[in-house]
């Protein structure tokens, strides 16, 4: 006996008669897997757990909240279609959300836009971070992991610091009551800055940095604050509210030692060196007043001797104060001489040791100047001046000049 | 822990401050000599002052009550 044969279309249109009145809409989770996001703006994937999988299409006209990535786990809500011309059935989403994301989605949605209306995003309200603060807050979990990241990278880079660790709950029961009142009990002791957060983890548990308290608590504190929550991809209502939202806990610790110790060491032994230059500056200057009322030899000796000084101020480390000063003085000194040695050099200088000075009309004789008889000189001496008759004029024997 | 009040001594910021303006009187260069040379002594202990806090610092962690977690 043979039945009579149904054409494939027939066989197809009893199966989605079936399929679509039978089981029609569903809410299905599952893990994503294989998506894609066709250039039409369609999007195809399958849905699957560890023995059955099924194919879904979301059409460019549904919206979704978030980026889809394989291995997701995902609830869809739609309609179970057969597509008869490949001969198979799939799911036609109607929208797709994170399996137990939904509600907090919502939730976040809600409270991130009614406090960017209450102005708590607004850029008026963020501080700028000390440049070199030497008090820090942290509130977070005293046994987590951004702790010690925290506290490792402070010691690193700036060990001269005061932390100010106030523990927390971070995630779970009245964490988020007891991060508010950690907030505010930092703020109320007297610190530079404070940094809040806490480690990676699941968007629940980070869900306490999404929560009103905190978010008031961070908005009223008075001191610059940093949220540091989760890794890099991870965004909290306490990152908008916040002064500075740091990647990790390790980017706000290098946050707050902005200035290192290093830094702070290469900048003592810059001004020092620059002081010393300074003064060597000076002290070369006041050389060079001195050497200018000598003559260009001596002028040249000095200005060695200064610079074979100021080569060894230079050098001098700045322990080695005493040293610098002996410089001084030494200089002095020679300040000193080279004014004695002006004194000297004063025409009428040599009156004090005895010899006389001779003026023919008021003027000093010149060396080739000769004199006649009957010339009236004056000699002038250090304590008395004679008007002289010369008498007669012979030439000086060679050998008695110097 | 304990509640270190800070001493009578000016602080790391203070000095720092300090040795700025030395550095910048020392770089105009106007003052008389004997007043220079004050005024760079005094800076160049300050700044050993600074070097040997900052070399000696150790990281103070102090634990505000809390929770126990």
């Amino acid at each position: 006996m043979q039945e009579e044969a149904v054409s494939v279309s027939e066989l197809t249109y009893a199966i989605k008669g079936l399929l679509e009145e039978g089981i029609g809409d569903v809410v299905v989770v599952g893990e994503l897997s294989n998506y894609k996001h066709h250039s039409s703006g369609h999007r195809y994937f399958t849905l699957k757990d560890s023995s059955s999988q099924i194919p879904c299409v979301m059409w460019r006209s549904r919206t979704l909240p978030f980026q889809p990535e394989d291995g997701m786990r995902v609830v869809v809500s739609g309609k179970l279609t057969v597509y008869g011309a490949q001969g198979k059935y799939q799911i036609d989403c109607v929208s797709m959300q994170r399996e137990g994301v939904g509600d907090l989605y919502v939730a976040f949605e809600k409270l991130k836009r009614e406090l960017a209306e209450r102005g708590f995003f607004d850029p008026v309200h963020k501080q700028r971070l000390p440049v070199m603060p030497k008090r820090v807050g942290i509130a977070t979990s005293s046994t987590g992991a951004a702790l010690r990241d925290m506290l490792t990278t402070i010691e690193r880079r700036f060990p001269a610091m005061h932390v100010i660790l106030r523990p927390t709950l971070v995630q779970g029961e009245g964490s988020g009551i007891d991060i508010a009142r950690a907030i505010r009990d930092l703020d109320a002791c007297g610190v530079d800055v404070i940094i809040v957060g806490r480690g990676g983890g699941s968007i629940e548990d980070l869900w306490a940095f999404n929560t009103r308290e905190v978010a008031e608590a961070i908005y009223e504190c008075s001191t610059p604050i940093i949220s540091a929550v989760g890794h890099e991809t991870d965004v909290t209502i306490a990152d908008f509210v916040a002064d500075v939202r740091a990647a990790t806990p390790t980017a706000a610790a290098e946050l707050v030692t902005s200035t290192t110790l290093a830094d702070l060491m290469y900048s003592l032994d810059l001004t020092t060196d620059r002081m010393t230059s300074s003064l060597a500056d000076h002290v070369e200057r006041l050389s060079e007043m001195a050497a200018a009322f000598t003559d260009g030899r001596a002028l040249r000796r000095l200005r060695e001797r200064v610079e074979i000084r100021q080569a060894r101020i230079n050098d001098l480390s700045s322990r080695s104060l005493r040293s610098i000063t002996t410089t001084i003085q030494l200089r002095r000194q020679q300040l000193e001489s080279v004014a004695a040695l002006c004194k000297t050099l004063h025409p009428l200088a040599p009156l004090g040791r005895g010899y006389a000075v001779v003026e023919l009309n008021g003027k000093p004789l010149a060396l080739q100047q000769s004199l006649q008889p009957g010339d009236i000189v004056q000699v002038r001496r250090q304590t008395e001046t004679s008007t002289v008759i010369v008498q007669s004029t012979t030439p000086t024997n060679e050998l008695d000049t110097p | 822990m304990s509640k270190q009040k800070p001493t009578a001594a000016p602080s790391l910021e203070e000095q720092l401050k300090r040795l700025e303006e030395i550095s910048v009187l020392l770089d105009r260069g106007d003052l008389p000599l004997d007043e220079q040379l004050k005024i760079y002594e005094e800076g160049m202990k300050l700044a050993q002052e600074c070097r040997t806090y900052l070399e000696q610092a150790q990281l103070v962690i102090q634990k505000l009550g809390g929770s126990p977690s």
